[in-house]
């Protein structure tokens, strides 16, 4: 039956960036598919010129408010590679440890409270814990044990405090170590509890697929599902480009939808997040979650972008499994003290690391005192919008019988799959009295 | 043990008037010798940490910069549930939030504290830029009269 829709999610504010979704199609004709991303500039790359080597990361933490950490790490790796800062190997161990804390409470609270609603037909996570108190319950614990542990490793749970260029200014003890290594152990539980209850809603994952290319970063040395180390690779090609080379991988473009940059590089979009690392590295996982992929019946090659949050879910359990050898081993070797000494120097060079929602670039340029006077940062959000847009065009047509309802909620439910990060600076109170 | 009251300071202090939370209880917080039984957070934009934060106390006293329709400048005391929001949501990603529905999936958790108290401030500039406006700036002695007269009904 031809349709006519039109749907038009719109949110313009100059604050609080969000995407726009539009989409007009008259008897069953497509005529216009648009992903928009009208966001406010926010010129950190500006900001930090000028600045010591020291404070780089302080201000880019404040990029984002879930992936503070990761921006810390790119920031701080892109330093130590400009001015050829060595790190020890049992600071880069904590700080793998404190990078895996922010990969289980960005995709806890992704899958938990943007993701589990839908599918379970509902608006928001406040029906959902009505309806499955047992798992947001558990989505809460989890949440809160990835905070409790990024305190501990990064010094507080959002902007960490404890990274330098060249290591880190405090160690957990111990004491503090072993705490968390039982934490680790007994969340399992709640990870399978929330494993399980998306499996009972699965049904209601969108059956839509694209074959697109998935970019992420690849570690062959020791092989390792990497989140932190290796060179970029993608599903269309079988080598590996160096971090160093990103903007070849990138080649970021402007485009008139949008204020943010787009990507490409094999194609005319690509992915980046949970599914592109699975669908590179996905031999490497952890044997829990080798069984959680099972479970959902998650193969390597998947092309469904809904799948990135059940992705996510696998990757949760893949840190925790993963985090629990990494301090087991911590603890065989027993933890120094460290004095971390750097002398400045010129440089210029690039950091990267994988955030929970995709590869992440930071490249900047010293001079001989260690002052900034170039930066340049590309995120994974921006490296998704143009995939965004294709799913849009190909999906659309897929859905439009469905009316305009239906396909304004799995518009809403393919951008949240990709777990964007839209800027957030206010949240302040919008009230209306009712006595 | 933790101190069976808290005070959050919410907002972005980037954002002018949007951090006048954060500048409230940090200010707050110099005075903590005075509250044996209360806990100062700064707790930045908040987001779904707010749970965490007022899990297992018995009253959480919350200052946030609101848009009420009040002049600048304004300070209200309101219970959560004297007040509906206004705030629509995207859903699109994580970095939104809306600290009523936080308050509310707290309550239905049943991990609410048994008091809760918000304060909020009509802000005059919400934008980027570190600092208050002066028509908050000049009132901040009065908002920290009304948030020390709600500490002491606290310990009374």
């Amino acid at each position: 039956m031809a349709k006519t829709v039109n749907v038009n999610v719109h949110h313009v504010t100059r604050v609080e960036g969000h995407g726009n979704i539009v989409v007009n199609a008259t008897d069953g004709k497509v005529e216009k598919v648009e992903w928009q991303v009208p966001e406010a500039p926010r010129f950190f790359e500006a900001m930090v010129r000028g600045r010591s080597y020291e404070d780089i990361q302080t201000i880019v933490s404040r990029i984002c408010g879930i992936c503070s950490i990761t921006h810390s790490l790119a920031s701080t790796k892109a330093v130590e590679n400009a001015m050829g800062i060595k790190v020890s190997e049992q600071a880069d161990k904590v700080r793998i440890l404190m990078h895996y804390s922010e990969q289980l409470q960005s995709h806890v609270l992704h899958v938990g409270y943007l993701v589990a609603p839908d599918l379970f037909g509902l608006p928001s996570v406040v029906p959902l814990a009505a309806k499955a108190p047992d798992a947001v319950m558990a989505v809460i614990r989890l949440h809160r044990l990835a905070n409790e542990w990024s305190d501990l490793i990064a010094g507080r749970t959002t902007h960490p405090v404890t990274l330098t260029p060249g290591g880190l200014t405090k160690f957990p003890t111990e004491k503090e170590l072993r705490e968390l290594l039982e934490r680790l152990k007994n969340c399992v539980a709640d990870l399978k509890a929330v494993a399980e209850a998306v499996l009972s809603a699965a049904s209601n994952i969108p059956d839509f697929t694209r074959e697109t290319e998935y970019v992420s970063l690849k570690q062959d040395n020791p092989p390792t599902y990497t989140f932190y180390h290796g060179d970029i690779t993608s599903t269309d090609y079988d080598g590996a480009v160096s971090i160093h080379d990103w903007q070849s991988v990138a080649n970021e473009y402007m485009n008139d939808q949008s204020t943010a940059k787009w990507t490409k590089w094999h194609r005319e979009s690509y992915t980046v997040g949970a599914l592109a690392r699975f669908n590179n590295n996905a031999p490497l996982l952890s044997p829990m979650a080798k069984d959680v992929a099972k479970m959902f019946g998650l193969a390597q090659g998947c092309c469904n972008p809904f799948m990135n949050s059940v992705a996510q879910i696998v990757e949760a359990v893949h840190v925790v499994e993963t985090s629990i050898a990494l301090i087991d081993e911590l603890l065989t070797t027993g933890l120094k003290p460290e004095t971390v000494k750097v002398s400045p120097k010129a440089g210029k060079a690039s950091g990267c690391v994988e955030a929970p929602r995709g590869i992440l670039f930071h490249q900047y340029e010293f001079d001989r005192k260690g002052n900034c006077v170039g930066a340049d940062i590309c995120i994974p959000t921006n490296q998704n919008h143009a995939a965004i847009q294709q799913d849009f065009e190909k999906f659309v047509p897929e859905i439009l019988d469905e009316g305009e309802d239906a396909v304004r909620l799995k518009l809403e439910m393919l951008v949240r799959s990709y777990d964007p990060c839209i800027s957030c600076s206010t949240h302040m109170l919008n009230v209306q009295f009712v006595r | 043990m933790r101190k069976p009251t808290v005070v959050l300071g919410l907002g972005n202090p980037l954002m002018a008037d949007e951090g006048i939370g954060i500048d409230l209880v940090e200010r707050l917080a110099q005075e903590a010798g005075r509250y044996p039984t209360v806990e100062f957070i700064d707790a930045g934009t908040g987001g779904m940490s707010v749970l965490h934060r007022i899990e297992g106390r018995s009253k959480a006293i919350l200052i946030d910069c609101a848009y009420m329709g009040e002049a600048p400048g304004t300070i209200r005391r309101f219970t959560p549930d004297e007040v509906r929001s206004t705030k629509v949501l995207a859903h699109q990603s994580l970095h939104e939030a809306d600290l009523l529905r936080v308050l509310t999936l707290a309550e239905q958790l049943g991990q609410s504290p048994g008091q809760v108290v918000i304060f909020g401030i009509q802000p005059q500039v919400v934008e980027v830029r570190q600092g208050l406006s002066g028509v908050l700036f000049r009132r901040v002695e009065h908002y920290l009269a009304e948030i020390r007269s709600e500490l002491e009904k606290s310990a009374g």
